[in-house]
């Protein structure tokens, strides 16, 4: 017991000292001779051969420093070796070194870590011990290696299993060090999610760290509430630290139920190391003293790790209290007041230590309690919002009834076909009023904004309102149709957002194509917006050349389809011609004027024959070589289906840094351009994370912690799964960046990361009514037995027959 | 309309004979694909659907007008199927879950509601909406044509029926649809049976029952329909039969007693002189007090009525006569026995048959087990037990599910006879029954939408349902199949199960018997859906189609076998199945459950991240998102962001937005961008 004590000041100590001293004292540096010295004597060490600083290798410098002390209580020395002022052989000589720590066991080298892995003291400490008790420490990934173990468990050992939801936090040295204490006593088990965590009963898409505690050593006869081939647990409920740890793996230790003689005011408060922990008392009468233990044995389980239970034995004339009480409790450090208490059920007690706990963990009750919340999350924006309902007077309601003539007293009727319970819908709902609004406010005429709940005129939206519609039924909600009178409906194909639904109405708005018929116009054409609200918008223009009209048919399906995504006109006769000489192009051609280059330099396409190819030769010319990538558009690029090469550009805050990332992204373009072949293979693109914030979060599941900027890395492999980064402080240069590339594909390159699991299964435990059904009403839910079967058919009816007949004494009913 | 059955048959005697020479005389060629018999609400119906699929069809009706059933019946004239027409709502197919008279079509306004406004319309009304029905929709209605014999002839071509009428013209058909309905008053055999009147001839006139005692057989709707006319002329009323009154309102089955028509269980219960009694019809005996010594030959109309007794046939000394002594009487027996005072009149209202007396013996289906042998007995899909190609629809197709569901009334067989005609187009032209594909993103709001506003499912309840094929990534959605059908799914929808299971949406009562009036009547917690009362969706997942056998042995009160999982839509008050919580989210994960994949929907941001840090987002992102219609999860057209900068890296003189620096507009968001490094580890 003493020694614990001791464990726990240290803990304690330690933890409270380490951030005062750490800028104060110095990391060891040891000499060559220190070094060798130390290696033979076979102690433990975990030494940084430093080379050239950098800052990210002196922030690591001084998290190192913080480690010294912490890991010296585990008998591991920390320090450096400085290469510059005198070699270690090969530590010293291979610059690749540079960015790994070593560690150093029985004078030979243990183990080495790469410095991405420990980035600060919890890390270090944690991977550090992690690496001296991995023998000791087992993984766990299946709910089957996990039973496995506590088979072998059973009867000796308990076992405390530990998830962390990140290596190298606090939670996972938390649970390192408490390893290194326990290590002999206790079996130490990670997990690593997944189908474990199921079992355990946790949920949610992204737990916390959590601890449990399996109670295998105690022997089968006990009485437990878990089936017999599963140890008990135990789950930790505070916050995982290394002293929450420890006080809960003593609990683990207190006795299940104690017993005793004394009124409950007399009994001692719990003793050292349990004073935090409140006291339960239950009342045994000697007429069923074997049942009031196996009472109180059971609620023992439930309130194991929150209280511990004493079973008072009121024959002992010592017992003092009312008999109307049948439980009591005492709360810690609450003066040794005793209340007392009459319980319908022991779930009671329950209710009253759980709401102890809430305040603690609130948080993770409301996790728990996923059945009243949303968990997806549009519907929960949604319904959030759901006091505040769109005005819709700046939008059309049709109905089957109005529909027709509504639609015709418009140029363009966009229409939008929502269900009201469809929480997408609803969110679109009210982009779409904010263009209907908009469209208003700038007097843009001749659009009638309208919408059609079809969860009402659900015959209109079935195309069936009685008289002939010009569209299809609708099964997609929602869906947005632009209906020009006498022309096919044309589905909003874009994102479902006000700006791309605003630009495609807008755009929409123009004929497709336009005729041109003179040089003036073709100018303005490609140089002017067609409308005063396409200003700011990226417009990419199509222009067909035809030598006549009747070559054009396919260009003027594929305008058709372009239209409300890009501008489109058409030449034909003298002037395409004329035009085709002074650009030196050959008629019939397509020309394509991506909005990001200028309209001297189309591309010109060869005119096919069919509208499908001429539409993909069209789509692929409107793509960037490199682009920058934003929500918005990396579906189109994610087509390609090439590997990325994503360069991560951060915000600028003045103008140098804005000068640096465009040289970044032209250093990259220059790459893409003058290695044209070799990069066929890869989508270079960037990422500027103040426009796309989004891409924060990618970068940082990329490489597992956010590096510095610019960052370039390689995913998306058509080979695998692999992530890999290129070197972080080495400059970007088209040259290095081409051999990075060629060491991936020879693989000599490690990757940093992989792309996480393809497979979705569902994030949600289903609520199983057929288990319920089972458990509640148990027969309800079978399937009848054959034989059964015969007599049933006619059951029903004989026992009417039955009823009437027999019911003979009952006035009224037989006669 | 109801000649007597010996006329009938004389004229098939007759109509045989001169079968042969009749048909060469008129010269016609009566060959059909499809034979409709009787221009009912069924017939009409049906002939709707063929004559909208283009198909070889004639509507054969005895009488001069369709639905003459209604000209008589019901006796006392007003119809008890209401007629609903302000709902609040404009959806046309929720309106027709209140409305109990109109038929299908694709024309939206021909409703009953042309013809009546009454909430419980004349009958009158009826006849009249259907002569509209055919007039507009052009049916092909031969009236006048009675066909008294029916018979199946196997060719190499395949089985006929041949149906043979009034004046021995035949008329060959390959499917023949039998909608006749029942009109043949169902009797009881027992000793006195000639003293009672029937339904069918019982005067409407209240006055006729002035001061009378009446006694009528019978607690069904015509019964007390019968009973209420007279309450305020009759000097008592008393009601026997065999099974106490079922309440509508508590089974849920229209055919059972409509509150509309209780009003002699008012009277009953204040102790008013009206009363209910229950005995097996067979056990009765009707008779007539002799008269010792003052003997005198009955029967003349201008003599004072005979009063009439209630005995049981274990008193009668003599098993055939319906004159009993004294002795006989169970008065003599039982001093107080309720029923001891005569009655002047007794009545019959026992509902009505199918008249199988037309079918020869190769074209007649067998008498339901169930009905009291009242109805033919039919398959899942309606067709006769043994008589291939000949299909029972209406009020005769009850059988399915008689005492259950609404099959045997007008507002649930215009479904059912959808669902024939559906597997008819598939066996004999082969059109797959209609589907509508989903990607399996949609197909929560399509199954919400069918709940909240189908009419099929909900009439129809526990016997048809939408079946939903999945398909991994889609799904096919078949609506309104016949549950009992289901083995047979593939064969008679054209469909195929994969390897993802099927879904089953029902719509369900819940079975337990209750206060229905109580305060637990209802459930509103959605984790207790299943204990749920009244009328609410129930899905049933299965991996592959249950057997025949599965569906037989399946639980007890249970529309479908043991599913590997099943879910509940809790009941809803006002049966708009839409809530978020109690509704759609328990939906979600069980659909998640049934397909295996996270069905959530994302913004499309998170589809960005899930994209690029995934081969492949989940699926909402992949049928979504990824086909570039992502939900962006704030709206920027306010402050819309000019896409200027390092997109422009060629610089060419006259780009008219010439600028080439990153614009600070996103300035404020630097804060979140430092803090944003420390998250997503």
């Amino acid at each position: 017991m003493m020694w614990m004590c001791v464990t726990v000041f240290l803990l304690w100590m330690r933890s409270g000292r380490c951030t005062d001293k750490a800028n104060t004292s110095d990391l060891i540096e040891y000499t060559a001779a220190d070094f060798y010295e130390k290696l033979h004597s076979g102690k433990m060490m975990f030494i940084y051969f430093e080379h050239q600083v950098s800052p990210t290798i002196s922030l690591f410098l001084v998290e190192l420093e913080k480690s010294v002390e912490a890991l010296q209580d585990y008998g591991v020395l920390v320090g450096k070796v400085n290469c510059n002022k005198e070699l270690v052989y090969t530590y010293c000589a291979e610059e690749q070194l540079l960015h790994t720590a070593f560690l150093f066991r029985g004078g030979k080298e243990f183990l080495s870590f790469d410095l991405d892995t420990i980035f600060d003291v919890n890390s270090i400490v944690s991977e550090v011990l992690f690496a001296i008790l991995r023998d000791e420490i087992k993984y766990v990934h299946t709910d089957a290696d996990l039973l496995a173990m506590e088979k072998a468990a059973r009867g000796k050992k308990d076992i405390v299993l530990g998830y962390v939801c990140s290596l190298g936090t606090q939670e996972h040295r938390s649970i390192m060090e408490t390893a290194y204490v326990y290590g002999s006593k206790y079996q130490f088990i990670l997990i690593t999610g997944g189908p474990v965590l199921k079992h355990l009963g946790v949920n949610e898409s992204s737990p916390s760290s959590r601890v449990w505690f399996l109670h295998c050593r105690v022997h089968s006869g006990f009485m437990t509430p878990m089936t017999s081939e599963r140890c008990p647990l135990t789950r930790m409920r505070k916050p995982l630290s290394t002293l929450s740890l420890h006080s809960f793996l003593q609990l683990m230790e207190a006795p299940l139920v104690t017993e005793v003689y004394d009124d409950p005011s007399s009994v001692q408060p719990p003793q050292f190391p349990y004073q935090q922990t409140p006291q339960v008392f239950l009342f045994s009468h000697p007429a069923t003293e074997h049942l009031d233990l196996d009472t109180a044995t059971t609620l023992a389980w439930r309130l194991r790790g929150l209280a511990l239970l004493l079973l008072v034995h009121r024959q002992s004339p010592a017992v003092k209290t009312l008999d109307e009480y049948n439980a009591a409790y005492r709360l810690p450090e609450k003066s040794l007041e005793v209340k007392y208490l009459t319980l319908n059920s022991l779930d009671e007690v329950l209710v009253l230590f759980a709401d102890q706990e809430k305040d603690e963990e609130e948080e993770e009750e409301d996790e728990e309690d996923n059945e009243g919340k949303l968990d997806d999350e549009i519907a929960a924006a949604v319904f959030e919002n759901r006091g505040t309902l769109s005005d819709m007077d700046s939008v059309t309601q049709l109905t089957s009834d109005n529909f027709h003539s509504a639609v015709a007293q418009s140029g363009l009727t966009v229409v939008l076909f929502y269900l009201k319970w469809d929480a997408v819908s609803m969110a679109f709902l009210s982009s779409f009023i904010e263009v209907a609004e908009r469209l208003a406010d700038s007097e843009v005429n001749k659009v009638q904004m309208s919408v059609v709940d079809c969860s009402e005129w659900t015959d209109l939206c079935a195309a069936q309102p009685g008289s002939a519609v010009p569209f299809q039924p609708i099964t997609a909600f929602p869906s947005v149709l632009l209906l020009h009178p006498q022309h096919p409906a044309q589905h909003f194909r874009g994102m479902l957002g006000s700006e791309s639904l605003h630009r495609f109405i807008m755009i929409s708005r123009v004929a497709s194509p336009v005729r041109l018929s003179t040089l003036e116009e073709v100018q303005s054409f490609l140089l002017e917006v067609p409308h005063p609200e396409l200003a700011g918008y990226q417009l990419d223009r199509v222009v067909g050349l035809f030598e006549a009209q009747t070559q054009t048919a396919a260009f003027t399906e594929a305008a058709k389809s372009l239209r409300g995504d890009a501008l489109t006109g058409l030449l034909t006769d003298e002037l395409a011609e004329k035009w085709a000489a002074d650009h030196t192009v050959d008629l019939p051609a397509v020309l394509v004027f991506p909005s990001w280059r200028t309209h001297t330099h189309p591309f010109t396409l060869p005119a096919s024959s069919s509208a499908e190819e001429l539409l993909t030769h069209i789509n692929t010319a409107l793509l960037h070589p490199m682009p920058e990538l934003t929500v918005e558009n990396l579906p189109s690029f994610l087509l390609l289906g090439k590997a990325l090469l994503l360069l991560f550009v951060g915000e600028e805050e003045d103008k140098i840094g804005r000068r640096q990332n465009q040289a970044l992204v032209k250093e990259m373009r220059t790459l893409v351009e003058s290695e044209g072949e070799t990069m066929e293979r890869y989508l270079a693109c960037w990422i500027h994370l103040g426009r796309t914030p989004a891409g924060m979060s990618v970068l940082g599941s990329y490489v597992g912690s956010m590096p510095p900027l610019p960052a370039l890395v390689l995913t998306h492999l058509p080979s695998g799964d692999q992530i890999y980064q290129y070197p972080p402080n080495t400059p970007i240069v088209a040259s290095s960046v081409l051999h990075w590339l060629q060491r991936v594909e020879d693989g000599t390159e490690s990757p940093t990361g992989l792309l996480d699991e393809d497979s979705w299964p569902p994030a949600f435990e289903f609520y199983d009514f057929l288990k319920i059904m089972d458990m509640q009403e148990p027969d309800s839910a079978q399937q009848q037995t054959p034989k059964e079967e015969e007599e049933e058919v006619n059951v029903k009816e004989h026992v009417v027959v039955e009823d009437m007949t027999g019911d003979n004494r009952h006035a009224h009913s037989e006669l | 309309m109801d000649p007597s059955l010996p006329s009938v048959i004389l004229f098939i005697l007759i109509g045989y004979v001169l079968s042969s020479f009749d048909n060469r005389h008129h010269n016609v060629t009566r060959r059909y694909d499809y034979c409709v018999l009787g221009a009912g609400p069924a017939g009409l119906q049906m002939g709707y659907f063929l004559s909208k699929a283009r198909r070889n069809y004639v509507i054969l009706e005895r009488n001069s007008g369709p639905g003459s059933f209604f000209n008589k019946y019901p006796r006392h004239r007003k119809l008890i199927s209401i007629n609903k027409i302000y709902t609040g709502r404009g959806n046309r197919e929720f309106n027709l879950r209140h409305d109990w008279n109109s038929l299908l079509s694709d024309k939206p306004d021909l409703l009953f509601k042309r013809v009546s406004d009454d909430f419980y319309p004349p009958a009158d009304a009826f006849p009249q909406y259907l002569s509209l029905f055919v007039g507009e929709l052009g049916l092909r209605v031969q009236y006048g044509v009675d066909v008294g014999r029916i018979r199946a002839v196997q060719s190499a071509t395949g089985r006929h029926y041949i149906l043979t009428d009034q004046h021995a013209s035949d008329y060959t058909c390959s499917v023949l649809l039998v909608a006749t309905g029942l009109w043949v008053p169902h009797t009881v055999d027992f000793v006195g049976a000639d003293l009672v009147e029937g339904y069918e001839s019982i005067s409407t006139n209240p006055d006729d029952y002035k001061d009378q005692a009446v006694l009528i057989l019978g607690k069904g709707n015509s019964a007390f329909e019968t009973a209420q006319s007279i309450l305020g002329r009759a000097s008592r009323v008393h009601m026997l039969s065999s099974s106490p009154v079922r309440l509508a309102w508590q089974t849920h089955y229209v055919g059972d007693l409509r509150a509309v028509n209780n009003e002699l269980i008012d009277t009953y219960q204040l102790k008013s002189l009206d009363g209910l009694a229950e005995a097996r019809l067979e056990k009765i005996v009707i008779a007539q007090q002799k008269e010792e010594g003052k003997r005198r030959l009955g029967g003349k109309k201008k003599e004072k009525r005979k009063q009439l007794y209630l005995t049981l046939n274990k008193y009668m000394h003599s098993r055939n006569s319906f004159d009993a002594t004294q002795e006989e009487l169970p008065g003599h027996h039982i001093d107080n026995f309720p029923m001891r005072k005569p009655y002047d009149r007794v009545i019959r209202c026992l509902g009505f048959r199918f008249n199988f007396s037309i079918f020869d013996s190769s074209a007649c289906p067998p008498n339901s087990e169930n009905a009291k042998g009242r109805l033919p007995e039919l398959t899942p899909w309606y067709e006769g037990k043994n008589t291939p190609g000949l299909f029972v629809l209406g009020t005769a197709s009850h059988s399915r599910d008689y005492r259950s569901s609404a099959g045997g009334f007008v507002h649930g067989f215009r479904y059912t006879a959808r669902a024939v005609h559906r597997l008819l187009e598939h066996r004999y032209h082969r059109n797959a029954w209609p589907s509508t594909q989903l990607l399996a993103t949609h197909l929560q709001s399509w199954i919400l939408k069918r709940v909240d506003e189908a009419s099929g499912p909900y009439q129809m309840f526990e016997v048809l349902g939408d079946v939903i094929l999945l398909r991994g990534s889609h799904c096919e959605y078949l609506e309104e199949f016949p549950l009992q059908a289901l083995p047979q799914l593939s064969s008679l929808s054209g469909h195929d199960v994969s390897m993802h299971g099927l879904i089953v949406v029902v719509m369900q009562y819940g079975k337990k018997k209750i206060d229905y009036l109580g305060r637990s009547r209802a459930e509103t917690e959605w984790t207790n859906a299943w204990k749920s009362n009244f009328l609410h969706p129930v899905l049933y997942y299965y991996k592959t189609l249950p057997s025949v056998e599965e569906m037989k042995l399946r639980p007890n009160g249970w529309p479908l076998p043991r599913p590997q999982a099943i879910h509940h839509i809790v009941e809803d008050f006002l049966t708009e199945w839409d809530a978020p919580i109690s509704h759609i989210q328990p939906l979600r994960r069980f659909l998640e459950h049934c397909l295996q994949t996270d069905l959530r929907a994302f913004y499309a941001e998170s589809c960005f991240h899930l994209s690029l840090t995934h081969r492949m987002p989940p699926l909402f992102c992949q049928q979504g998102y990824l086909k570039q219609q992502g939900i962006p999860r704030n709206s920027q057209l306010r402050q819309r962001v000019h896409d200027a900068g390092l997109t422009h890296t060629e610089q060419d003189v006259g780009t008219s937005d010439a600028d080439s620096t990153f614009p600070n507009y996103l300035a404020p968001a630097g804060a979140s961008v430092s803090s944003g490094l420390k998250l997503d580890l």
